[in-house]
């Protein structure tokens, strides 16, 4: 069954389209990866299907029903991790997760028991009388999880949770999505990390500029490039490289030297190694090592949006 | 219901916690009356402090009416010009001032006798008793003005032979509430103000989930922003009632301020202008992108209107036109509905005061509604 299917999504802000008719669906049990650059347009979809956007056109199905109509269904069912903070400084650690999970109708001995269980699961089991003022960038971060999973929502959505926070808060967090999957909880992850998404996420979704430009597993999205193969060569010294020569070669497309690696991008349907190879040698670089990589996801969102994820 | 006791039980929590909150509600409201006691002083029986104006200057008979005010036990008079009065009375020097217009003795002896006026802001009790007892005198001399047909001399005769014996002013001795009525009105007054701060700041706390975003983690909740709004609103209410109970309570009881009216009665009213204080509040929240477009918005209203409504002053001090303009505040038409409870009017007789409180509160309150209906991001309240 499909926990969210979004069919015909549009946003726009006066004139500006942020968010140009999306069609997508996530599946139960998924870890679903939203991609995208600064500005594509994530947290606006994000906000729609939360209910904290109004749609500008388009319809939202929760678990099969329509949240326009079912909207407190819906809301029921859906927890939210906003990309911003959005916490009480003047509240606790548990009366802030408290204080939302009961406007989920929560109350008592449940009550008490689920907001123990969602802070324990983001690691602020002993921070329980804390302030959040007190609170390190990650462990907000992470209080901020703990506010939106204490009343067990089926479709858990996450915009940028790990941004600006520590290796170690970070790791944290990428670990309790993937246990809070394996609990049952379906899982929106936006990020512009790919090296997270690529990590965690079953299924992901490249979006530009408003559009969804590609979609499906991390294979089925690589082999949207499969026109393209990287080859990196490990030699001995590359201080003899001869790149316009190797660049000549039919097929090759770019060569980049990292240290003693020889990268070469090529066309995949020329099979050129030979003569690649036959070049190095004539330039006397002593082979230590051939290898032919799958293309990053990386490589396929350079490739399909012209751009880096992150502005550098 | 749950959802709205859930989000009531919290706001109460953090406007608990804020000690700043609790000193805007009960602790200034208290030193407001203590601030009033002082500055108003006595116990009440004092002499009154008359002034007279007198623009008939050089007439025999205008004379002996003022040498006959004077002669009252419980009035001490100087003479005095009338553009000397307003600062007299504001420093407290006078209490009264009875201002003679030109031809008053013409007028007396043509038994016409010409409007003579009263300044005050003891209220219009002691200008009452002080009217009262001046008519009564003028409406004699009327009788020797018949007497003497027109004749001045006859007149000054016939004054100075009733003036001699049991011909006083007044029998009784001006009895002066008006320093326990005005101790009142002043603490009211204060109170007023730390009301329309107390609603803006509870208000407030809207704008500030907005600004810490905890707002649309609210609005991703089952609950409705409706919900949200009249718990706020709820809360709002229930603070501010507690503090008009309190102040009040104390002043009665710890201060001894007789206010002249019932306990109910005062409370009662004070509580529509809450909702007044409410309506207003949400206005300024529904205006304000931020805080601090909202405490700003709040200097500029609160404070000025407050003034200019006699909240801080009394309003005889200010010029006629700011006078006028005082009417189209909520202030004004409290605080002088208080004044008339005092001079003993009824309910009944202020209906149309307590309608003008209703009408600003459900103005405010439409205003309000319409500016969230409005506000096309969906992060409006209703
Ligand atoms: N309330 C708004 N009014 C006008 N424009 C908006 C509004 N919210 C977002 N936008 C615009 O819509 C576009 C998409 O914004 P969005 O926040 O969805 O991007 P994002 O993919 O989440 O980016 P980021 O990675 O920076 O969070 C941006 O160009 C942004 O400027
Ligand atoms: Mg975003």
């Amino acid at each position: 069954m499909n926990v969210l299917e979004v069919k015909q999504l549009s946003k726009k802000f006066g004139d500006f389209i942020a968010v140009d008719n999306i069609t997508m669906s996530v599946k139960e049990g998924e870890i679903f990866g939203f991609l995208g650059a600064n500005g594509a347009g994530k947290s606006t979809a994000i906000n729609m299907i939360a209910s904290l956007l109004r749609v500008t056109k388009g319809e939202i199905e929760v678990l099969g029903k329509n949240i326009a109509k079912h909207s407190k269904f819906a809301k029921m069912n859906i927890g939210i991790v906003p990309q911003e903070m959005a916490i009480y400084e003047d509240m606790t650690a548990y009366e802030n997760v408290r204080f939302f999970a009961g406007l989920y109708g929560l109350r008592g001995a449940e009550l008490k028991e689920r907001v123990i269980e969602a802070l324990a699961f983001v690691g602020l089991g002993d921070k329980h009388k804390s302030y959040p003022k007190n609170f390190s960038g990650g462990m907000k971060r992470r209080l901020n999880i703990a506010c939106a999973i204490a009343h067990r929502p089926k479709l858990l959505i996450m915009d940028e949770p790990t941004v600006g926070i520590d290796p170690q808060s970070r790791n944290y967090i990428l670990g309790s999505v993937k246990k809070l999957n394996e609990l049952g909880c379906t899982i929106i992850y936006t990020s512009h990390y790919m090296e997270e998404v690529e990590e965690i996420c079953t299924r992901i979704a490249i979006i530009d500029h408003g559009k969804i430009i590609a979609e499906g597993t991390k294979g089925q999205l690589k082999a949207i490039i499969t026109n393209q193969k990287n080859i990196s060569i490990e030699v001995r010294s590359a201080e003899n490289l001869n790149k316009s020569k190797l660049e000549a070669i039919a097929g090759v497309n770019r060569v980049e030297v990292e240290d003693r690696i020889v990268k070469v991008t090529s066309d995949s349907e020329i099979n050129n190694l030979n003569r690649i190879i036959q070049q190095l040698m004539a330039d006397d670089l002593e082979i230590r090592a051939v290898e032919e990589n799958e293309p990053s996801l990386e490589t396929v969102f350079l490739t399909l949006t012209g751009r880096s994820l992150r502005d550098q | 219901m749950r959802d709205t006791l859930w989000l009531i039980r919290k706001t109460f929590m953090s406007t608990f916690k804020n000690y700043l909150n609790l000193f805007i509600y009960f602790v200034f409201p208290v030193m407001g009356i203590l601030l009033a006691t002082l500055v108003q002083g006595g116990t009440g029986d004092s002499e009154l402090k008359m002034g007279i104006v007198n623009h008939d200057g050089g007439q025999a008979i205008t004379k002996r009416m003022m040498d006959s005010v004077g002669k009252q036990d419980s009035m001490l008079v100087i003479e005095l010009e009338e553009n000397e009065i307003k600062g007299r009375i504001a420093s407290g020097e006078l209490d009264a001032a009875i201002i003679f217009p030109t031809g008053f003795a013409q007028s007396l002896i043509a038994h016409k006798p010409a409007d003579v006026k009263i300044v005050s802001i003891k209220g219009a009790q002691v200008t009452g008793q002080v009217t009262a007892t001046l008519d009564q005198h003028i409406n004699n001399m009327v009788s020797v003005g018949r007497a003497a047909q027109g004749d001045e001399a006859k007149f000054i005769a016939l004054y100075d032979k009733f003036q001699k014996p049991g011909f006083e002013l007044a029998g009784k001795k001006v009895e002066d509430q008006s320093v326990n009525f005005n101790k009142t009105n002043q603490s009211i007054g204060y109170l007023l103000i730390l009301m329309l701060v107390s609603a803006s700041n509870l208000s407030g706390i809207l704008i500030k989930e907005r600004e810490n975003r905890t707002y649309y983690r609210l609005l991703s909740s089952p609950i409705s922003p409706r919900t949200y709004v009249l718990s706020n609103i709820i809360v709002n209410l229930t603070m501010m009632m507690l503090q008009i109970a309190v102040t009040l309570l104390i002043m009665m009881t710890i201060f001894h301020v007789d206010p002249g009216i019932p306990y109910w009665s005062m409370f009662l009213i004070l509580v529509l202008f809450a909702l007044v204080a409410i309506g207003l509040s949400l206005v300024i929240v529904a205006f304000s992108s931020s805080s601090s477009t909202a405490s700003g918005m709040q200097n500029m209203i609160l404070i000025p209107t407050s003034l200019l409504s006699g909240c801080m002053f009394p309003l005889v001090l200010m010029p006629e036109t700011m006078q006028q303009l005082a009417r189209f505040l909520p202030q004004y038409w409290l605080l002088d509905t208080f004044s008339d409870l005092q001079q003993g009017g009824s309910f009944g007789e202020l209906s149309l005061n307590l309608i003008i409180l209703i009408a600003f509160s459900v103005v405010f309150t439409l205003i309000a509604v319409y500016k969230f209906g409005r506000n096309n991001d969906t992060r409006s309240y209703i």
